[in-house]
């Protein structure tokens, strides 16, 4: 049986990163690099380094992972190099879930034409972060230890089940932060993008089966909202079209 | 806060959130100050025409009998008007309301009282800076010709004639452009009197006991001197001996160099210290600011931080020593200096003051080494700035710890973090990420809850955030530094607490003025 697995291509701090902050997501991480030789005289980390190159063969890899449902990093320090990778796991695994890594905004363009379903720029998101820091200090607080820190506070997606007393209900009917101690922040849409709860087109919609909301809240509101409301909804990269 | 503070920080905060009076202000700030202003230029024209006219009348008042009507309107008429511009400019030269909000809200920030004593010291301060001015003591001047019954007053009007400066910045760049060359000019003013000097004495000395000659004073030698070392040559004194006559000669070869020496300068001042005194105004501007960030380092992500940073209220200082990045900087819009951000005189040069200026010192260069060097130079020079840095190598956290960076920023930690996200929580980390940059037109904001605010805003109820389409998505309390999500209505507000609100950006910022009008309609 093919297992599902997350693939780093390239070794470099940035693939040693990803690496350890996927482990407790993902059961199998394999990291790829061109130059394994090398690398694997100088690896320190406790992930396993195997080989691979540019060509077309995969035989290897593929007979052993379900592609449909891995994820793979493209973070070869190459940009040329990361995009012709991209370029060829997209024209062989279709279903693949690509992630990549790019230092400017062309080499994101060129990325994601490549096929990238997510491209990381790391400039800007960099920026972002420093700007934040800078002008809104207390929301950076807040929405780090919100998505990257283990806190009481989580923020997560569900989706409205069959059984719901809500379904045929407004939005605004639902009272998520005084009985149920959440605040909502989007619906997700069948095609999976997201719009904000605050658009005046969103206040309007009326409740469904198949819902999905984005909500913040203390972890043991967002336990009792699931019971109540429906379940954690966990997104299947196959659909996940962002 | 005792009633009359209270009264006048009220007061404050309605003529700031006053959008007639705001709307008044900018109007006559866009007229008299804002080169960008289409209608200035014709303002400056009106005021230019009102100068000659002024100058033309006193002319003719000399030989001729001008109608009362026309001196009416030169002693009344034109210096009412110089009297309102110069009562509007000092009207806008500083923001009262700015001074005792910003006062009373540091007070606040710091748990103090309000003290309305400082904050009228620093208004009068403020205004004070204005009237001690060159360009105020000049529109004063100006209006001096008023009081025209005193008839030496009545030459005040020529210094309408120096307004011209503050309505042509071309004669305030020639006269900066000249003022860098002022050593070579006293060489020249040098020259030119032991020239004078010299030949006047000469001349004097030959021609004054001839009688055929008009030199009968050490006056008219000098008279003589004068205007043939300017290549005048009037011709109503020359020289009648031998001895004279070589002494002109001497003097009009004097007097050419001293015309191609003059020019030499002025044009070689226009071509070599242009962009110095472009990089002097640009100090002399840093120094007035009241705050910005520094950013040290002019590499990608400094680029994009300070694209991130421009829109915001608080300006962006450049400092890197490579020229190519300064040039980089300069061209996206920023005030960029070439000084090299790790040592301690480019900042005395630029007159940095690191205490009260600098927000954040930005270290952004894409080096580890020279980000610690430049956090010990800013460190050595003061140890309360914050810093912040960028970490390529997570091996030299230490070391960047040790220098004294107060935040540090490690981007492959950041795509670790991200990676993991976008992995279990694609939808919600789209989501945060949106709102963190204002997507959609809906943002995350932070609102400060003031002293003046919780005295009259008690409990979250009383927010009424609902009405503005806000959420409110918590309350940050700085005295307990700790967050509290979804607040019930019941949670106290106080002063010093954030307000963590979501919604579209427009309804934000009503939501913020309401929150500071509520008070005047409460009254």
């Amino acid at each position: 049986m093919k297992n599902r697995v997350a693939l780093i291509f390239g070794y470099n701090d940035y693939a040693l990163e990803i690496a350890k902050n996927i482990t407790d997501n993902e059961s199998e991480v394999y990291i790829y690099s061109l130059h394994s030789e090398q690398d694997i005289l100088k690896n320190k980390s406790n992930f396993e380094i195997r080989s691979f190159d540019l060509s077309d063969n995969w035989e290897g890899i593929n007979e052993n992972f379900d592609f449909d449902n891995s994820i793979a990093f493209c973070v070869l320090e190459d940009s040329a190099e990361n995009i012709f990778l991209t370029l060829s796991l997209r024209s062989l695994f279709s279903n693949l879930h690509i992630i990549a890594l790019s230092n400017n905004k062309e080499t994101a363009n060129k990325l994601q034409m490549a096929g990238a379903n997510k491209v990381i720029p790391l400039v800007q998101t960099t920026a972002e972060m420093i700007a934040e820091m800078m002008e809104k200090p207390i929301v950076k607080e807040v929405f780090h230890k919100i998505l990257f820190e283990s806190g009481e506070l989580k923020i997560t997606q569900v989706k409205i089940n069959a059984k719901n007393e809500y379904i045929g209900k407004g939005i605004t009917e639902l009272d998520w932060n005084d009985r149920h101690g959440v605040i909502p922040l989007s619906m997700v849409h069948e095609d999976m993008k997201s719009e904000f709860i605050y658009s005046s087109k969103i206040k309007h919609h009326i409740i469904k089966e198949g819902d999905m909301f984005v909500i913040v809240g203390y972890e043991n509101c967002i336990a009792d909202f699931e019971k109540l409301i429906g379940s954690r909804y966990d997104v299947n990269w196959c659909n996940w079209s962002r | 806060m005792n009633f009359f503070s209270r009264v006048i920080v009220d007061l404050a905060y309605f003529l700031h959130t006053s959008d007639a009076y705001q709307h008044k202000k900018r109007l006559v700030y866009d007229l008299l100050e804002n080169n960008k202003n289409h209608y200035k230029q014709y303002f400056d024209i009106f005021m230019i025409a009102l100068i000659f006219l002024s100058v033309a009348i006193l002319i003719a008042e000399v030989k001729h009998e001008v109608p009362i009507e026309i001196k009416f309107f030169n002693s009344y008429v034109i210096s009412i008007i110089f009297f309102i511009e110069y009562i509007l400019r000092f009207w806008i030269s500083s923001s009262v309301c700015e001074i005792i909000i910003n006062k009373s809200e540091h007070d606040t920030m710091l748990g103090r009282e309000f003290s309305l004593f400082r904050a009228i010291i620093k208004v009068v301060k403020a205004k004070l800076i204005f009237i001690f001015s060159f360009r105020a003591i000049i529109d004063l001047l100006a209006i001096l010709p008023f009081f025209h019954e005193l008839r030496l007053l009545r030459l005040f009007v020529l210094f309408r004639v120096f307004k011209l400066f503050r309505y042509a910045t071309s004669f305030q760049i020639f006269a900066s452009v000249l003022y860098t060359k002022k050593f070579e000019f006293l060489i020249l003013f040098m020259y030119t009197s032991i020239v004078i000097s010299v030949s006047s004495i000469l001349m004097y000395v030959m021609e004054a006991n001839n009688p055929a000659s008009k030199v009968n004073t050490l006056f008219d030698a000098v008279y003589w001197s004068v205007v043939t070392i300017a290549t005048v040559g009037y011709g109503d004194i020359i020289p009648i001996t031998i001895e004279g006559r070589v002494v002109a000669i001497a003097v009009i070869f004097a007097g050419i160099s001293l015309i191609a020496f003059t020019t030499s300068i002025v044009v070689s001042a226009l071509n070599e210290k242009l962009d110095d005194i472009r990089e002097i105004k640009t100090i002399e501007d840093i120094r007035k600011l009241k705050q910005f960030y520094l950013i040290c380092g002019y590499e990608n992500v400094a680029q994009e931080v300070a694209k991130k940073l421009k829109d915001g209220v608080t300006n962006i200082i450049v400092l890197d020593e490579d020229e190519h990045r300064i040039a980089n900087a300069k061209r996206d819009g920023l005030v960029a200096l070439n000084y090299d951000p790790g040592d301690a005189q480019s900042y005395k040069i630029i007159g940095i003051d690191l205490n009260t200026q600098v927000k954040a010192v930005l270290c952004l260069r894409e080096s580890d080494v020279e980000n610690v060097y430049t956090t010990l130079t800013v460190r050595s020079m003061n140890k309360n700035v914050n810093i912040v840095s960028l970490l390529m190598d997570d091996s030299n956290r230490k070391k960047l710890d040790f220098a004294g960076v107060n935040e540090i920023l490690y981007p492959k930690g950041l795509v670790g973090m991200i990676s993991k996200e976008l992995i279990g929580r694609p939808v919600a980390f789209e989501v945060i990420h949106a709102l963190r940059n204002d997507y959609y037109g809906v943002s995350v904001e932070e609102i400060l809850v003031d002293d003046r605010m919780s005295q009259k805003l008690i409990y979250v109820h009383e927010l009424n955030n609902h009405k503005f389409k806000i959420v409110l998505l918590g309350i940050f309390k700085k005295d307990k530094k700790r967050f509290f999500f979804n607040p019930i209505d019941a949670t106290m507000l106080e002063s010093g607490d954030y307000l963590l609100v979501i919604g579209k950006s427009i309804f934000i910022k009503e939501f913020e003025k309401h929150l500071h009008k509520k008070i005047k309609y409460e009254k």
